[in-house]
């Protein structure tokens, strides 16, 4: 046994100093048994290793110390260990294992939960995002679980810093698979679930509705239950932001609407319950279904549904009438008192949803025009911040236009074609 | 006197101090000040969040804490009254008394901000208990803004005034922005 271990030992040492990092990996990946199964001597093991030369052979002993995982509840030191390796290993050998590493993070991150402390690893997980990403932009599978760790920590403005920047690359995590470098799908689901769920507490809708329509439009053969979970929240987050259900874009992949709308039959009843502006009707609806809705987690969300339709019908009234009663207000929009009318068009000035004038000595209220707002220095500001956006998104398609012009195999099919001059039928028969 | 850059800065000190800490368990003064700044943000969304996330041990053996989220509860709930309540129920210590006192203020600006952009009259209990003060406070001030005060009916009549913002940039900058529009265009 104990020779099985010295052989590692050795053979990461020899491939480190030679720097035969890729035939580490591949031996690193054929031995993880022996040193699951030699769990209780891996401390040793580590003592004998340096965490900067030879990066590679520590990462797969803390990976087997994580599956190996002991039964007993004793105080162990996987955390410290991880987090020392974490700031101290060595970036460019980690991207040979880019799976490895990840898989060290998800096991730590599942570490966590179970030991209840998930903002102990917030800092880390960044750290570790840090390594392995070559750009910001880039993608990995711990953005998911940092993702995880935030939302269960209840604090959001470390995921913020990464969800806010709009991803344009992935990282090539799974590097030894046949069909070429891959990212699991489930992770990149994840990111976009918990980063909608993460907007949705942060109540910034339009980043949510966002965040879930890229998880709903991920090419896909079998339903998921990441999609359909999204899906529901896609529906809830459209009714609150825009009072209807968003058009699914065409480019959502057949499962949604074959599978996934069936299968969300109560979110549809409470939409079309909304669109009829109907508060009774709604409520019908909430009740009859409230199991569900519970069930989903998604009770809160639809509370805030069922709310937003007071706002909805006030605002459907100043279309209509220039003054009103608080109390007829009240009865139309089926509040309880004119209090209430009051304290809802009160905060809908406030947010500049509506705009209006209470008269609290008659009663009243005057619904005004929206002022003009359309010049002035704000206007200018956000037409030049959306001209900036459009030129970066210009940017990024022609750096991807071009990525695909020197692809080797584009070029070998696209000049394949070019070279018989009349292409054979099986090109079209697709 | 601590102004809102100040406050900006200080609070992300705090939030990398509550992350860095030891066992993920700051001292309470950070959780205190960072809950009182929040507040003074009208971030009302990462205070209730920061509350949900406070060890209840800690909550229970500082009681202050509680005190600040009653403040944020009332802000939560949009209930004037109840909020200068909950500010001047107890004295604030000396770690986050300054912060709410600015917290009190702000809530009191945009009072007088949302009075005035939202009636045409008001009767002067509303006011009084959406500025926290007391009725005979209130009218010398809303008349120093110009706002007429009926004393047979009680009835205040705000003016409303236009809130402008007044984006400042450099014409320098707007013109070196402008040519790099025109250039993607062009192209």
């Amino acid at each position: 046994m104990a020779s099985a271990l010295e052989q590692f030992v050795n053979t990461v040492r020899t491939s480190s100093s030679h720097g035969n990092f890729r035939e580490l990996c591949e031996y690193l990946n054929k031995t993880s048994d022996v040193l699951v199964k030699n769990a209780q001597h891996l401390d040793n093991v580590l003592e004998t290793l340096d965490i900067q030369q030879h990066s590679l052979g520590i990462l797969a002993v803390l990976c087997a110390k994580f599956s190996g995982q002991s039964q007993s509840n004793a105080p162990d030191n996987h955390f410290t260990m991880t987090q020392d390796f974490v700031l101290n290993c060595n970036g460019e050998q980690i991207r040979f294992a880019p799976d490895t590493f990840a898989e060290l993070c998800h096991s730590l991150t599942t570490y966590l939960i179970e030991q209840r402390q998930p903002l102990k690893g917030v800092v880390l997980l960044q750290k570790a995002i840090s390594k392995l990403r070559l750009f910001d932009t880039q993608l990995t599978s711990i953005h998911a679980d940092l993702c995880q760790l935030c939302l269960l920590a209840k604090c959001f403005k470390p995921a913020l810093e990464l969800l806010d920047n709009d991803i344009t690359g992935i990282c090539h995590e799974v590097t030894h698979n046949p069909n070429g470098s891959q990212f699991d799908s489930k992770y990149f689901l994840l990111y976009y679930y918990y980063g909608g769920m993460i907007y949705l507490a942060v109540r910034n809708l339009d980043r949510a509705l966002y965040f879930f329509e890229v998880a709903i439009t991920t090419p896909s053969h079998a339903v998921s239950h990441i999609m359909l979970e999204g899906f529901k929240k896609y529906i809830l987050v459209s009714l609150l932001l825009h009072g209807k259900i968003q058009v699914i874009p065409k480019y959502a992949s057949q499962v949604v609407t074959r599978f996934i709308k069936p299968l969300s039959q109560p979110y549809y009843e409470l939409a079309n319950a909304f669109t009829s502006n109907n508060t009774a009707e709604l409520n019908t609806v909430l009740n009859k279904h409230n199991e569900v809705f519970t069930r989903d987690h998604n009770i809160g969300l639809v509370k805030q549904v069922s709310s937003v339709l007071y706002k909805k019908n006030i605002q459907r009234l100043t279309k209509t009438f220039l003054t009103l009663s608080l109390s007829d207000v009240a009865s139309r929009v089926g509040l309880a008192s004119p209090a209430e009318a009051e304290c809802h068009i009160l905060q809908m000035i406030e947010k500049q949803q509506i705009f209006a004038t209470i008269n609290q000595k008659d009663g009243m209220v005057v619904f005004r025009d929206e002022p003009d707002k359309y010049g002035g220095p704000d206007v200018l500001k956000g037409l030049e911040d959306q001209l900036a956006m459009c030129m970066e998104l210009d940017k990024q398609i022609l750096m991807m236009d071009e990525e695909i012009q020197v692809n080797p195999q584009y070029v070998k099919k696209s000049s394949g074609l070019q070279e018989e001059d009349q292409p054979s039928k099986s090109t079209y028969a697709m | 006197m601590m102004i809102a850059t100040d406050l900006n800065k200080l609070a992300e000190d705090l939030e990398k101090q509550e992350l860095e800490a030891p066992n993920a368990e700051p001292p309470p003064q950070v959780y205190e000040q960072l809950l009182a700044i929040y507040l003074y943000q009208n971030d009302l969304c990462n205070a209730k969040y920061l509350w949900k996330r406070i060890p209840p041990n800690i909550k229970s053996s500082n009681p202050e804490l509680g005190h600040i989220w009653a403040v944020g509860q009332a802000m939560w709930n949009r209930d004037f009254s109840a909020i200068y309540r909950a500010l001047n129920a107890v004295t604030w210590s000396e770690s986050i008394a300054e912060i709410m006192k600015l917290v009190q203020d702000v809530i009191r600006t945009r009072a007088v901000d949302l009075i005035s952009q939202a009636y045409s009259s008001i009767t002067l209990d509303t006011v009084s208990a959406m500025t926290g003060l007391s009725p005979d406070i209130c009218i010398p001030a809303c008349t120093e803004r110009g706002w007429k005060f009926e004393p047979d009916t009680k009835m205040v009549h705000p003016v409303r005034q236009n809130i402008e913002h007044i984006g400042q940039t450099s014409s320098e900058d707007q013109l070196y922005k402008l040519t790099d529009f025109v250039s993607f265009l062009e192209n």
